[in-house]
């Protein structure tokens, strides 16, 4: 059921370390989202054009990323359709790794995405970035831009260290709209089956302070294999364990970020929503002549 | 296709399906004159333009529609199958949609991609250029709604037809009263259905300038004849009256209710109740005489008059064998020189049936020139002179339309008293008729500027130097 509210919706996949299952969130999350019947929007925002890739598009930003900062262009004639309905893709470019030396020549670096994006707010109702690891004026301008951080952590010591890390400058307000971005962490490539999981996962979930949704994305086959399906998981494999843990995940940040917004209903088809002609119209006969 | 595709481009064959699509237009064809498209096809709604492109934001086949009711114009089943163009990623860069509609042309629709135009561009051109496609000249919509002998751009109400100045008298009145006949026939079983309020508008309309006509230009049928059918038309007029009066009372009822302050105005719910039961009892004594034996052999006799008018002897039609410029002339100076006399007479205290009797003038004087001076006279003269007059009849329109609305309201002050919460909305109707009557004495006041335009010294000399032909 697509979402029934008045605002785009922000999303950034962020953690500052590599390799903990951004991207796959972000297209995953983004698939499902679209799914839904929500207009939505990726922006892959990592030179290494993961999810660029994923939805096999050319990783090519024309004018690259500092002439997008510049709004040389409407940001609108670079976003190109994925295979799926409702969809969309704003590409990684390889420009983007000097984005931050990009962002460093204005005035208010920081702003600088929420700016780019703005003009793209009236078209889509979700827009997901999927964020780069590391902490820099790139971070910054997406803590500026979203409206939720969705922090994936593997429930390993080091992994979790870099969500307190994220966390503490949340709490000094350096993170988002005058610090008011909501943060949300979730477990990603958990092994329920290691102790060591189980027990860091057990020991954040009781953190107060972190606000850790209940569903965990697995260790998984299906997650690997979308780098050779090119699909988000939901497509290839809609009833193995990592799909159903997305769908779960993507369930309970509608619930978090618009608790009052009707839970979706998983749609039937992949077509725009039914809004049928009422009352049904009577025919007339076409008189002759 | 996917032989002609093959090689060039990577294709993958995609969903095949079997559906029913429903297309949706008004009557009088609005979606089509705005470009737009409106089908259903398994539940799901799509409005594109014409050539399936987006509408921009905001635009609604409701919006469009206004007070017309949205009506299958085209029931048309199918098979599609989808054909995916893939580039060297293998990613999908256009999507070819085949449609197969039973007993109508197949069609091939390329489905655009955002960002990928210039491939879209190249699948058509290269699709065109093999010669096994041609560019579709018509939408499917269009090949179903002619394929079934209808009009795609709907059933207008418009007369507009042509004449020529040497045209006898009797030809031209025939040709023009066809049209309405058609008119009238078109929007008749819109009106005993009640699919919406415009076809009963469009069929009083007809009914008038029928009227004007068998008027104005008597001189060109039988007297005994024509005398008896003026009867009949004017009755078809007054059977048709309280329904429209209640139409136009019930769809202006919010804007009604705003003129109302602001307090009072939900106190004028039992009003509106009111009106509705009067308006059901006034349509279901409509709808039987307008399918009683009576209506029905006017509609015949009429027809059948008009069809054979040019055949009959001209004996006792002494106008039938004049020229049409001269006898619509003679009689648009006549109407012209009636209302500048009777708009002479009226003055700030004159009463109401004096301005409605200007305003019955003005809009006879109105059909005459739509109808015979608009195809047969200079419309540098005949265009700005229906500009004066629409001009001083909105005038004399809405302070018509007030003091009805006020007598309505005085008239239904008895049964309103008797509803619940009817005191609190006698209460609202009295500040209610108290706007009313203050703007029908604005428009009152507005006559004498409307007024001295229409009939201005320059109006009236450029009127008789143009239809004056039977003197020269």
């Amino acid at each position: 059921m697509a979402k029934n509210k008045r605002d785009t919706n922000v999303l950034a996949t962020y953690n500052i370390k590599g390799g903990v299952g951004k991207t796959s969130a972000a297209v995953n999350l983004a698939y499902l989202a679209a799914r839904d019947g929500n207009s939505t929007l990726l922006w892959d925002l990592d030179p290494q054009a993961a999810s660029t890739y994923l939805f096999r598009v050319r990783p090519k930003i024309k004018g690259g990323g500092r002439g997008l900062l510049r709004s040389r262009s409407r940001t609108a004639d670079h976003v190109k359709a994925t295979d799926h309905e409702l969809l969309e893709l704003l590409p990684a470019d390889f420009s983007y790794r000097h984005l931050d030396l990009a962002l460093d020549q204005f005035k208010k670096p920081a702003a600088r995405f929420r700016k780019v994006l703005e003009p793209l707010l009236q078209d889509y109702d979700y827009i997901f970035l999927d964020c780069p690891p590391s902490i820099s004026l790139v971070s910054e301008s997406v803590f500026e831009a979203a409206d939720a951080l969705l922090v994936p952590v593997i429930p390993a010591t080091l992994s979790s260290r870099a969500y307190e890390q994220l966390d503490e400058l949340s709490r000094r307000g350096k993170v988002g709209k005058m610090g008011g971005t909501e943060i949300f962490s979730f477990f990603s490539m958990a092994e329920v089956l290691r102790p060591l999981h189980l027990q860091v996962m057990e020991k954040l979930r009781s953190a107060e302070q972190l606000k850790v949704l209940g569903a965990a994305i697995p260790v998984a086959d299906e997650v690997e294999m979308m780098g050779e399906e090119r699909n988000p998981v939901a497509v290839f494999a809609p009833t193995s364990a990592a799909a159903v843990a997305y769908e779960a995940l993507w369930h309970e940040i509608q619930g978090r970020l618009w608790p009052d917004v009707a839970p979706k209903e998983p749609a039937a088809s992949v077509e725009p929503p039914v809004v049928p002609v009422a009352p049904e119209p009577t025919p007339v006969e076409s008189p002759a002549g | 296709m996917q032989s002609a595709l093959r090689g060039w481009f990577t294709i993958t064959v995609g969903e095949a399906a079997e559906v029913e699509r429903t297309y949706y237009d008004t009557f009088d064809g609005l979606l089509y004159d705005a470009g737009l498209t409106l089908s259903i096809q398994g539940g799901v709604r799509t409005l594109t333009m014409r050539d399936g492109s987006q509408p921009e934001a905001g635009v609604t086949a409701e919006k469009v529609a206004g007070v017309r009711m949205l009506l299958v114009v085209a029931k048309v089943r199918l098979t599609t199958q989808i054909l995916n163009v893939l580039d060297e990623r293998e990613k999908t860069v256009c999507r070819i949609v085949l449609e197969t509609p039973i007993g109508l042309r197949e069609r091939a629709r390329l489905v655009p991609m955002k960002g990928y135009e210039r491939e879209r561009d190249r699948i058509h051109e290269f699709l065109v250029s093999s010669g096994a496609f041609a560019p579709a000249d018509l939408p499917l919509l269009d090949d179903a709604v002619l394929a079934a002998g209808g009009q795609p751009e709907g059933i207008r109400s418009k007369v507009e037809v042509p004449l020529r100045s040497i045209d006898r008298a009797d030809v031209a009145v025939a040709s023009v009263l066809s049209r309405l006949i058609e008119i009238l026939d078109a929007n008749l079983p819109g009106t005993l259905a009640d699919t919406d309020t415009e076809f009963l508008h469009d069929y009083r309309v007809a009914i008038r300038r029928t009227r004007t006509v068998m008027r104005e230009m008597k001189g060109v049928f039988p007297a005994a004849q024509i005398k008896r059918l003026r009867v009949e038309f004017k009755w078809l007029q007054e059977i048709t009256g309280p329904t429209r009066d209640l139409d136009v009372y019930l769809l202006e009822f919010e804007r009604l209710r705003a003129v109302a302050p602001m307090a009072m105005r939900l106190d004028l719910d039992p009003l509106l109740e009111v009106l509705k039961d009067w308006h059901q009892s006034a349509r279901e004594r409509m709808e039987a005489e307008l399918r009683s034996e009576r209506a029905q052999a006017v509609h015949g006799d009429w027809g059948r008059l008009v069809a054979l008018l040019i055949g009959l002897n001209q004996e006792d039609r002494p106008d039938a064998g004049r020229a049409i410029t001269e006898l619509s002339g003679e009689r648009i100076q006549r109407v012209h020189r009636r209302m500048v006399k009777m708009g002479r007479g009226i003055t700030a205290d004159s009463k109401p049936e004096e301005y409605h009797e200007l305003r019955k003038q003005g809009k006879e004087l109105r059909y005459l020139l739509e109808l015979f001076a608009v195809p047969l006279y200079d419309a540098d003269v005949v265009k700005p002179m229906i500009r004066a007059l629409k001009g001083l009849q909105d005038v004399l329109g809405t302070h018509q339309d007030r003091d009805v609305q006020a007598l309505t309201l005085k008239r239904l002050g008895e049964n309103v008293a008797a509803q619940p919460g009817g005191t609190a909305a006698l209460m609202a109707m009295g500040a209610l008729l108290e706007r009313l009557e203050a703007e029908a004495q604005a428009a009152r006041d507005q006559f004498a500027t409307s007024f001295a335009e229409f009939a201005s010294d320059a109006q009236l000399k450029l009127v008789d130097k143009t239809f004056n032909t039977s003197a020269a």
